[in-house]
C-alpha cells in the first residue's frame, strides 16, 4: 500500500518536472513561430500602419491595443520579439565561439596564459552588466551593433570561466597526459580531446548567456542605447509602454510578459541540459 | 561466537534486487551470514559480487527502488527489513556504524570537522578533542577547525573512524575503508579500527579485496560470489586450504601469494550479472572442477572442514601450471 | 650488460611553493633501466615516485642532473618531440585513461597517427592487430570506453602504449584500481608482452605484491631519495633498509 503511494508520488514529481521542461520548449517554439509567421505573412498588419485611435485597449481591429500613435501593438510586438531573439542569438553564438576558444586554451595551457585570460575576464565580470553595456554604447554610439557588442562583452567573461574550469578538469585527465606523452600536438589535443568533452558545458552556458543577452538587449533599448525607433525590440516596447503605464497598461504588460516568459523558458531548458550533461562531470571533478 | 548468546547479526537467505525502468539486477541471491558479538569478519569478493549491497543491507541503507523479496536480517534480534522508520533510525544511531570507502567525499565539504562531529554525535556528550586523540590525531584542536578538503585522506579516514566509534556501536561496517590509502597509512587506520573495535566489543564487517589485510585482522572470512557467501570460515583455515574453487582461484590470482617464478592463475570469463533465479551454481562456467551436476543443481550450504561451503565438489583445487621460464625473470 | 634505455644521473627536482618555500621531490636520483627489464618503483604518496615517472617520461625537466634516453641526453628544448612514439605510458585510473568520446580503435590508433601522421582511421588496421595481442577481439574496436569494464579499459590503454613499438613504457599505478582477478590478467599480460617486445619498463606502484610479480629490480623511494635499490629476489627475501623492512611487513 505504502509503497504504491510512494511510487505514484514519485511518478507525479517526475511528470511535473518533465511538463515544466516541455512547457518551456513550447513557449520558445511559439515565440519563434510567431515572429516568423508575423514577419513572413504580415499577419496582424504592418507594424508602422496607423490602424485606429491612440491608446485604445485591446479590441477587434487591434488585438493587443494601440500605442500612442495609433499603431496596433500586435505586429510591433512580433517584430520586437524577432529583433530581440535574433540579436541575442547572434551575440551568444559569437560569445560561444570566443569563450570556447579562450576557455579551451586557458584550460589546456594553464599557468600564465590561463591567468591572463581569466584575470581579464574577472575585471570585465566585476562591472555590472548594464554599466558595461552603456560604456560600449558611449564608444560605438547607439544601435544594433552596440547591442550586439554589449551582449558579447557581458556574456564572454562568465562563459570563458566556466568553459575554462571544465577544460582544466579535462586537461588533468589521464587520457590527455597519455596523448601528450605519445607526442600528439597541442592543437590536436585541444580539438580531439578537450573540445568534445566540454561541449556539454558550452551548451549549458550558452542557454544561460542567451537569457542574459535578452535582458541586456532589453535594458539597453530601454535606456535608449540599443535598437532605435522606428524598429521595435522588447526593450524598446517596454520603454515606450512605461510612459503610458497608467493610462494604457496593456502597452507594457504584453512585451513584459513575453520577456519574462522567454527568459524563464530559456533558463528551464538550460537547467535540464545541465542535469543531463553534468551530473557525471561534476561528480567526477571532486 | 560464544555458545549460548544469540548472534548479533543474522543475515538469512536474503535476495536483493535493484530495479530500474528497463531491467532487474539481482545483487544478492540468497546470501547468508551470521556474526557473533565482537567477531571480526572480512568479506571478500570481486566488484559485483554483492559485498557492498550486503553491507548496506545491514542498515537498510539501500537506494530506493531496491527490493528484498526473500530473507531476513536480524541485528540484535530486531528484524531490520520490517522496522518502522523511527525504530530503524534508532537502531542505526545506537547500534550501527559505517566507515565509508571515500572518507573525504563522505564528509560535508561546507562544514568544519568539529561541527560535523558535533552534529553526528548530537545527543552524546563527548569531548571532541579526546575523540580525535583516540585515533592518534596530533593537535586535535587545530584539526577540529579545518574543513574536509584541508586534511589528507588518511586523516579524513581517521576522523571517519572516530565518528563511527564514538557511540561504541555494536556493529561496524567498513566498506573498503582503506582502498584509497597508501599501504602504511592503510595499516595504521586498520590497526586503529580493529583495536578500538576490540576495546568496545564491536563486531566488525570489513568489506575488502585485500586478502592479506583480512588475513592479518579478521578472525573469520566470508567469500562472496554471484550474490551469495560461497565459503565462510576461520580466516587461517580458509586461506591455507580453500574448499570452494572460487576461493582457490582468488588466492591463486593474488600476486601477494604467488611464488616467485610462477605465473599468476587467472579466472577466465566474467562474474555473472543475475536477473532472476539462476539454474545451478553460478560459478560453474568459470570453474575448473565443475562436474555435470554443477550447471543444473543449485548448491546448498554444507559443512566441510569446519566451515560452510556452497559447492558440489569442495576441495577441488585447480592444477598448478608450469613454472615461468627463468630467462624471463 | 647492454646499453641502458633510460638512465637518470643524480637528478634533482625542486618545486617552488609560495614565497621562498621549496619542496625537493627528487633528491639525487640515479638509476638505469635496460631493454627488456622492469624496474619497480615503490614508495608512499609524496615520496617523489610520481615526479620520477614524469621526469622519466620527459614531462618534467629536472632542476639539475641528466636524463639520458638511448644514450642521448635529453635536450633543453622540446624534450618530447624527439622521443614521440619511443616512450609511452599506462596511467593509473582506468576510468579516465581513455577519452570517453573516442572509440577504442581511435584511441589506440592515436599514438601511431602522432608519429607517422595521417588520420586516425588510416591506422585502424594496426590498432586492430595490437588489440588482438592484448586479448580484445575486433568487435571492441568501435565501442566507447563507458561500454568497457575496468580491466578491458586498461587493456586498451596497454594496446595504445604498445602500438608504436616503444623502447620504454612507464606503468603508473596501472593495476592498483583493479579487482584481484582482473589484476592478475593484466599483470600476466604485461609480463608476456614484455617478453615478446623487449621494452624497458618503469613500474610505479604502492602495491608491493604487484611489483614483486613483475619487477627485476626494485627501488624504494622516501622523501625524494632512493633508500634501497636491489635485485627483486634479494629485496623481497632480505631487505636491507629499515624502511624497506617496514613496507614489506604489510605484504
Amino acid at each position: 500500500m505504502k509503497a504504491t503511494a510512494v511510487r505514484v508520488r514519485r511518478a507525479l514529481a517526475m511528470r511535473s518536472g518533465d511538463g515544466l521542461l516541455r512547457g518551456a520548449v513550447w513557449v520558445l517554439l511559439a515565440l519563434v513561430l510567431a515572429t516568423l509567421v508575423g514577419q513572413l505573412t504580415g499577419a496582424g498588419g504592418r507594424p508602422d500602419a496607423i490602424v485606429g485611435p491612440r491608446l485604445q485597449p485591446p479590441g477587434s481591429g487591434w488585438l493587443l491595443g494601440t500605442d500612442n500613435l495609433g499603431r496596433s501593438l500586435l505586429p510591433r510586438l512580433l517584430q520586437g520579439i524577432g529583433t530581440t531573439l535574433l540579436l541575442s542569438t547572434l551575440a551568444v553564438a559569437c560569445t560561444a565561439v570566443i569563450s570556447t576558444a579562450l576557455g579551451v586554451v586557458a584550460g589546456y595551457r594553464g599557468g600564465r596564459t590561463a591567468e591572463l585570460i581569466l584575470r581579464i575576464g574577472d575585471v570585465l565580470y566585476s562591472f555590472p552588466a548594464i554599466v558595461l553595456a552603456v560604456l560600449v554604447a558611449a564608444v560605438l554610439g547607439p544601435g544594433r551593433t552596440t547591442a550586439l557588442a554589449a551582449i558579447v562583452l557581458v556574456t564572454v567573461p562568465l562563459m570563458t570561466r566556466m568553459v575554462g574550469v571544465a577544460a582544466r578538469a579535462v586537461a588533468r585527465r589521464e587520457f590527455v597526459t597519455a596523448a601528450r606523452i605519445s607526442g600528439v600536438s597541442a592543437p590536436t589535443i585541444m580539438l580531439r580531446h578537450i573540445l568534445p568533452n566540454v561541449a556539454g558545458t558550452v551548451a549549458v552556458q550558452g542557454t544561460y548567456a542567451l537569457s542574459v543577452g535578452i535582458l541586456v538587449e532589453g535594458g539597453l533599448s530601454f535606456l535608449g542605447y540599443g535598437v532605435q525607433l522606428p524598429d521595435a525590440s522588447l526593450g524598446l516596447l517596454i520603454q515606450e509602454g512605461g510612459l503610458y503605464m497608467v493610462g494604457a497598461p496593456w502597452l507594457i504588460v504584453a512585451p513584459g510578459v513575453v520577456l519574462v516568459a522567454a527568459i524563464m523558458a530559456i533558463n528551464l531548458v538550460g537547467d535540464s541540459l545541465r542535469d543531463r550533461f553534468e551530473p557525471r562531470e561534476t561528480r567526477s571533478l571532486v | 561466537m560464544t555458545v549460548g548468546t544469540p548472534p548479533l547479526l543474522v543475515i538469512d537467505d536474503v535476495v536483493t534486487e535493484y530495479r530500474t525502468a528497463t531491467r532487474v539486477v539481482r545483487a544478492l541471491d540468497g546470501a547468508s551470514l551470521t556474526a557473533g558479538r565482537g567477531e571480526t569478519v572480512g568479506i571478500v569478493g570481486e566488484s559485483g559480487s554483492g559485498k557492498s549491497t550486503l553491507g548496506l543491507l545491514t542498515g537498510r541503507l539501500l537506494p530506493s527502488g531496491t527490493r528484498c523479496p526473500r530473507g531476513r536480517v536480524l541485528v540484535d534480534g530486531e528484524s531490520v527489513l520490517d522496522l518502522p522508520p523511527d525504530r530503524l533510525a534508532r537502531l542505526r544511531r545506537e547500534r550501527l556504524a559505517f566507515v565509508p570507502q571515500d572518507p573525504i567525499g563522505a564528509l560535508d565539504p561546507t562544514l568544519r570537522i568539529g561541527r560535523q562531529l558535533r552534529l553526528a554525535l548530537r545527543d552524546t556528550p563527548a569531548d571532541l578533542a579526546a575523540l580525535l586523540e583516540q585515533v592518534r590525531i596530533r593537535d586535535p584542536e587545530h584539526v577540529l577547525r579545518l574543513y574536509p578538503h584541508q586534511i589528507s585522506g588518511g586523516m579524513a579516514q581517521r576522523v571517519a573512524v572516530a565518528m563511527a566509534m564514538a557511540r561504541k556501536p555494536a556493529l561496524l561496517i567498513a566498506d573498503e575503508p582503506t582502498a584509497a590509502l597508501d599501504s602504511q597509512v592503510r595499516e595504521e587506520v586498520l590497526r586503529l579500527l580493529f583495536t578500538l573495535a576490540a576495546e568496545n566489543g564491536t563486531t566488525v564487517l570489513w568489506l575488502s579485496h585485500d586478502l592479506g589485510g583480512v588475513a592479518r585482522w579478521c578472525a573469520r572470512i566470508a567469500v562472496m560470489y554471484g550474490g551469495r557467501v560461497v565459503e565462510d570460515g576461520t580466516t587461517a583455515e580458509v586461506l591455507s586450504a580453500p574448499q570452494h574453487p572460487y576461493t582457490g582461484a582468488l588466492l591463486a590470482a593474488d600476486p601477494a601469494r604467488a611464488k616467485g617464478g610462477t605465473r599468476l592463475l587467472t579466472i577466465g570469463g566474467t562474474p555473472p550479472v543475475l536477473s532472476d533465479d539462476p539454474q545451478g551454481c553460478v560459478f560453474a562456467p568459470r570453474c575448473d572442477s565443475a562436474g555435470e551436476d554443477c550447471p543444473a543443481v543449485r548448491p546448498a550450504p554444507r559443512t566441510v572442514a569446519g566451515r560452510t561451503v556452497l559447492c558440489h565438489h569442495p576441495g577441488g583445487t585447480p592444477e598448478t601450471v608450469p613454472a615461468r621460464k627463468e630467462s624471463a625473470r | 650488460m647492454s646499453e641502458p634505455v633510460l638512465e637518470l644521473d643524480d637528478v634533482r627536482v625542486v618545486f617552488k611553493r609560495g614565497r621562498g618555500h621549496t619542496v625537493t621531490a627528487m633528491d639525487g636520483i640515479s638509476f638505469r633501466i635496460a631493454a627488456g627489464e622492469t624496474l619497480g618503483l615503490v614508495g608512499e604518496s609524496g615520496s617523489g615516485k610520481t615526479t620520477t615517472g614524469a621526469v622519466a617520461l620527459g614531462l618534467r625537466r629536472p632542476t639539475s642532473g641528466t636524463v639520458r634516453f638511448l644514450g642521448a641526453a635529453q635536450g633543453r628544448r622540446r624534450p618530447r618531440g624527439a622521443r614521440a612514439g619511443a616512450v609511452q605510458a599506462v596511467l593509473q585510473n582506468p576510468h579516465w585513461s581513455l577519452n570517453p568520446r573516442l572509440a577504442v580503435a581511435d584511441s589506440v590508433a592515436e599514438p601511431l597517427a602522432a608519429v607517422e601522421a595521417g588520420r586516425l582511421r588510416t591506422h585502424h588496421p594496426a590498432a586492430l592487430r595490437i588489440l588482438d595481442q592484448v586479448g580484445l577481439p575486433a568487435s571492441f574496436a568501435q565501442r566507447l570506453p563507458h561500454e568497457l569494464s575496468g580491466g578491458q579499459r586498461q587493456r586498451v590503454a596497454i594496446a595504445r602504449a604498445l602500438i608504436t613499438r616503444p623502447s620504454f613504457i612507464v606503468f603508473d599505478e596501472a593495476v592498483s584500481a583493479l579487482d584481484v582477478s582482473v589484476q592478475a590478467h593484466i599483470l600476466n599480460l604485461i609480463h608476456d608482452l614484455q617478453t615478446e617486445h623487449r621494452f624497458a619498463a618503469l613500474f610505479i606502484s604502492h602495491d608491493l605484491a604487484a611489483v614483486r610479480y613483475l619487477a627485476h629490480r626494485v627501488a624504494v623511494m622516501r622523501t625524494g631519495q632512493i633508500v634501497e635499490l636491489a635485485d627483486a629476489h634479494r629485496f623481497y627475501t632480505a631487505p636491507r633498509h629499515p624502511y624497506s623492512r617496514q613496507l614489506l611487513e604489510t605484504l
